[in-house]
């Protein structure tokens, strides 16, 4: 496959999503609730992409766009030049094949009752991919061993089976990897360890990744550029070692004095 | 005033903490660090007399004049929320979401032989003390109206009702947004008489307190005054712990602690970090005693 | 996972499973009594003596015998198997028609075919289970098959919503947006992922109807509406003892216990089964 490094692999342009709370009164249609109000961004080929929120900025529901399980109320979303908004799920195969998510909590995301093979050759299944010993070059590439394969989530820690959702995701050699907040969930002891794991596979797979945090400093490590989401709008986008050097909007630069650091102490 | 000795939590025949030993002075903000199963919070409940069924303490642990470990439940029932309080994690369970938020403030000082109509006009006041804008409006939500933050600053009213000698937080802050954070720490740091704080995030202590416990597989393996413990760390789990919570610039690789934390009871036997660290030794077989003066370590090959 | 717990599940699963257990027995019993009666019973449970009417307990008749002076031990034996086949078919039309149903409505919670299917469901919950055997059977004649086709069809909604319900809980996990993220369509999401994550509840949820079909069957041959002569049933032999009730008590006893204790075991059974199996403790006790 040839690399166009550079070019535009995620185009979100004006997007909004608009919530309908249940309705109270019979006459009047529920209170609309604006999760999302003119968010555009573009991820570039191969970028390391980072969005910044604290609960309630609509990053989730961002991301929930982006992986077309959700549907915007305004706006439209290009993934690799193609519309992905409103088509049909059975249209939407090459989005499926080249965008893959890992979610935060690796406890919740794999189903408790499935194999740890039967986890992550589920998008080779799904897409009709084959199967065939690529369990086993998967669950090797993020470091599990081969005999993994036979059990369960729950026989896991948790860094493992962040491990095992992240072999998943890049089961159908994807193109990009969305990752929401992968690493809040673990201790701080293996928190390098997977950080370190999805850079390396980055760098191997010439994946773009999305990487998307409430902690500015591990988008730093992890991101060439960030946007800062603050109710339901990106308020700041760009460069991340500029937004970190000199934060332009408020909201970013409260947001900055508020991360507690080690600065200073060691 | 806070003086433990030798506590020891047991389920069954597994020792999920051993032999925890540390003193809080008035006044003093102790943090108590650890990561999932490192026993910070059984530690905790201990204190509080509120260990899940099956879970039982041993050892010594006063605070003032009065024993915490091997009491009753109508003894400590009293200290709960007089003497001793404790905030908890989720500050959306742990309210009635049928009461009123004034009610359920008014009802810890009733509990303690407060007067009703004394008690009404006191948990304004300490609304007020935890600034939150307009107590009288607050006292008459309902939790369901109030944010996480908010609710969590409620919880912390509650905890400071009865004026105790002792507060204790179990990660307060770990599900609120960092700006809410901020100034719930500041809060904590303000009201707090003495304080023992129990957290996963190395940061988030150095914001606050003066000493600290660092815990792992269900003991203290590093005790010290913050500033040394976290500038010279002599236990290499502190060590990896600190290095590990730093992110290096983009592009480099993050130090880490190889392994995963042992699920309880899969601790190795002796010194219970040696199946994860690089310095180990076979002599690390044997259990380290927690040795030094003000700044100790549990560990054969301590870092300089 | 904090290790406190672990202990405090463990002792938890420990109490639970001493009611399964009793439940399993009781029910086992009905099961091995069904069994058995299928090879050898003391009597054929439909001979009619009139030398040995009403007789005594003793002598080869464990139980004594009825007004037709037939076997109650072997009747209730008999009446085993039907109680049984009874229930296992309300069950099985209930839950194949209901979780489907269920899981259906709860995959698609606001579309207009979920509205129909559990507002079709409301009706036909609202419309008393004895009440429509009753009517059944007077359009095509009372038997088993019409008691159980009755029962099954009034039982279809509880399985609906208890399965639409644990739907709901789970199309909201992570799991499920992960299986959509992979590219999985809602027929396989419904087969791979919901299944055998609400199977539990179903597990539950078909050992509670068990019992209350079983009471129905009962309450219907008891009404003339269920099972018919000759083939014995644990309630028909209530209804046929009832002139006798005061003169020869034992016989509305024995079928009576038989009820009680077939019911009881499944209800048993039932709440055995929701903590064995509810996901918590489970995790805890793999973890422990």
């Amino acid at each position: 496959m040839p690399t166009h490094a550079g070019t535009p692999l995620i185009e979100a342009t004006g997007l909004n999503r608009v919530f309908r709370r249940p309705r109270t009164s019979l006459t009047r249609p529920g209170a609309a609730v604006h999760a999302l109000r003119e968010v555009s961004l573009t991820v570039r080929r191969g970028e390391r992409y980072g969005i910044v929120g604290e609960s309630g900025s609509g990053k989730s529901t961002l991301l929930r766009l982006l992986c077309a399980l959700d549907q915007p109320t305004g706006g439209t979303i290009r993934f690799d030049g193609q519309e992905i908004t409103g088509r049909p799920e059975r249209a939407l195969r090459f989005l499926r094949e080249n965008l893959q998510i890992v979610f935060q909590d690796p406890m919740s995301s794999l189903d408790p009752r499935m194999r740890v093979r039967d986890l992550v050759a589920e998008p080779l299944v799904a897409l009709g991919l084959p199967v065939a010993g690529r369990v086993a070059e998967l669950l090797d590439a993020v470091g599990l061993p081969a005999s993994s394969a036979e059990r369960y989530p729950h026989q896991f820690s948790g860094g493992q089976r962040q491990r095992i959702a992240i072999a998943r995701a890049l089961a159908p050699r994807p193109k990009a990897l969305v990752a929401d907040e992968p690493v809040s969930a673990l201790d701080v002891s293996v928190r390098g360890q997977i950080l370190n794991l999805l850079a390396d596979l980055a760098d191997e797979l010439e994946l773009t990744l999305v990487f998307v945090s409430h902690d500015l400093s591990v988008v730093r490590h992890v991101c060439e550029t960030v946007a800062v989401m603050h109710q339901g709008a990106i308020v700041e986008a760009g460069p991340v070692d500029d937004v970190w050097a000199a934060p332009a909007h408020p909201y970013t630069r409260a947001l900055l004095e508020a991360v507690p650091t080690l600065e200073g102490l060691i | 005033m806070l003086k433990v000795e030798g506590l020891t939590v047991r389920a069954g025949t597994v020792e999920l903490v051993s032999d925890v030993s540390f003193g809080i002075a008035p006044g003093e903000r102790v943090g108590l660090i650890g990561e999932s199963g490192s026993g910070k919070s059984l530690t905790a409940l201990s204190l509080m007399g509120l260990l899940p069924e099956g879970v039982t303490a041993s050892g010594r642990a006063r605070l003032g004049e009065r024993d915490l470990v091997g009491v009753p439940e109508s003894r400590m029932k009293r200290l709960r929320g007089g003497e001793l309080s404790m905030v908890f994690q989720e500050p959306m369970t742990a309210l009635n979401p049928l009461m009123r938020i004034g009610a359920q403030v008014a009802e810890v000082l009733t509990l303690h032989g407060r007067p009703r109509q004394e008690a009404r006009e006191r948990s304004v006041e300490l609304l007020e003390r935890v600034r939150l804008p307009g107590p009288a409006q607050i006292a008459r939500a309902y939790p369901h109206q109030l944010s996480g933050g908010q609710r969590q600053r409620v919880m912390l009213a509650i905890a400071l009702a009865n004026g105790p000698g002792l507060l204790i937080c179990d990660e307060p802050t770990t599900a609120l947004d960092v700006t809410v954070q901020k100034q719930m720490l500041g809060l904590i740091a303000e009201v707090a008489p003495a304080l023992l704080f129990i957290t996963h995030d190395l940061a988030v202590v150095a914001s606050l307190c003066e000493r600290v416990l660092v815990m792992y597989g269900g003991r203290v393996v590093e005790s010290g005054p913050l500033r040394e413990v976290f500038t010279r760390p002599r236990h290499r789990y502190t060590q990896g712990l600190l290095a590990a919570s730093r992110l290096t610039p983009r592009g480099t690789r993050l130090p880490i602690i190889p392994g995963a934390v042992p699920a309880a009871g899969h601790f190795p036997g002796g010194c219970v970090f040696r199946d994860r660290c690089p310095h180990a030794t076979p002599a690390c077989a044997t259990t380290p005693a927690l040795t030094g003066d003000g700044h100790a370590h549990a560990c054969w090959h301590p870092a300089d | 996972m904090k290790g406190g717990q672990v202990k405090g599940g463990r002792t938890r699963g420990g109490r639970l499973n001493a009611g399964l257990l009793a439940g399993g027995t009781l029910v086992g019993l009905v099961v091995l009594a069904a069994l058995v009666s299928f090879f050898w019973t003391p009597h054929d449970p439909t001979l009619v003596d009139a030398a040995g009417k009403l007789r005594e307990p003793g002598g080869g008749y464990p139980l004594g015998a009825d007004k037709f002076g037939r076997d109650t031990f072997s009747q209730l034996m008999v009446g085993a198997r039907t109680t049984l086949y009874v229930g296992v078919v309300a069950v099985g039309i209930a839950a194949l028609a209901g979780v489907p149903l269920g899981v259906v409505a709860g995959m698609t919670p606001r579309g207009w075919l979920s509205e129909l299917i559990m507002r079709v469901n409301d009706l036909v919950f609202a419309f008393p289970a004895l009440l429509l055997a009753v009517m059944l059977g007077a359009v095509y004649g009372p038997g088993t098959l019409t008691a159980m086709i009755a029962i099954g069809v009034a039982t279809v909604p509880a399985f609906a919503r208890v399965a639409r319900a644990a739907t709901l809980q789970v199309m909201v996990t992570d799991y499920v947006l992960a299986a959509r993220a992979a590219g999985r369509g809602r027929p396989a999401i419904a087969v791979r992922h919901v299944l055998p994550n609400i199977g539990s509840v179903l597990i539950v949820q078909a050992s509670v109807s068990f019992a209350i079909a079983i009471l129905a069957e009962a309450a219907l041959s008891f009404l003339g509406f269920g099972t018919r002569p000759p083939t014995p049933s644990w309630g028909r032999m209530l209804q046929e003892s009832q002139e006798l009730l005061f003169s020869t008590p034992r016989l509305a006893l024995w079928p009576g216990i038989a009820v009680a204790v077939a019911v009881l075991g499944f209800n048993l059974l039932g709440d055995g089964l929701r903590d064995y199996l509810d996901p918590k403790l489970r995790r805890i006790r793999a973890e422990g």
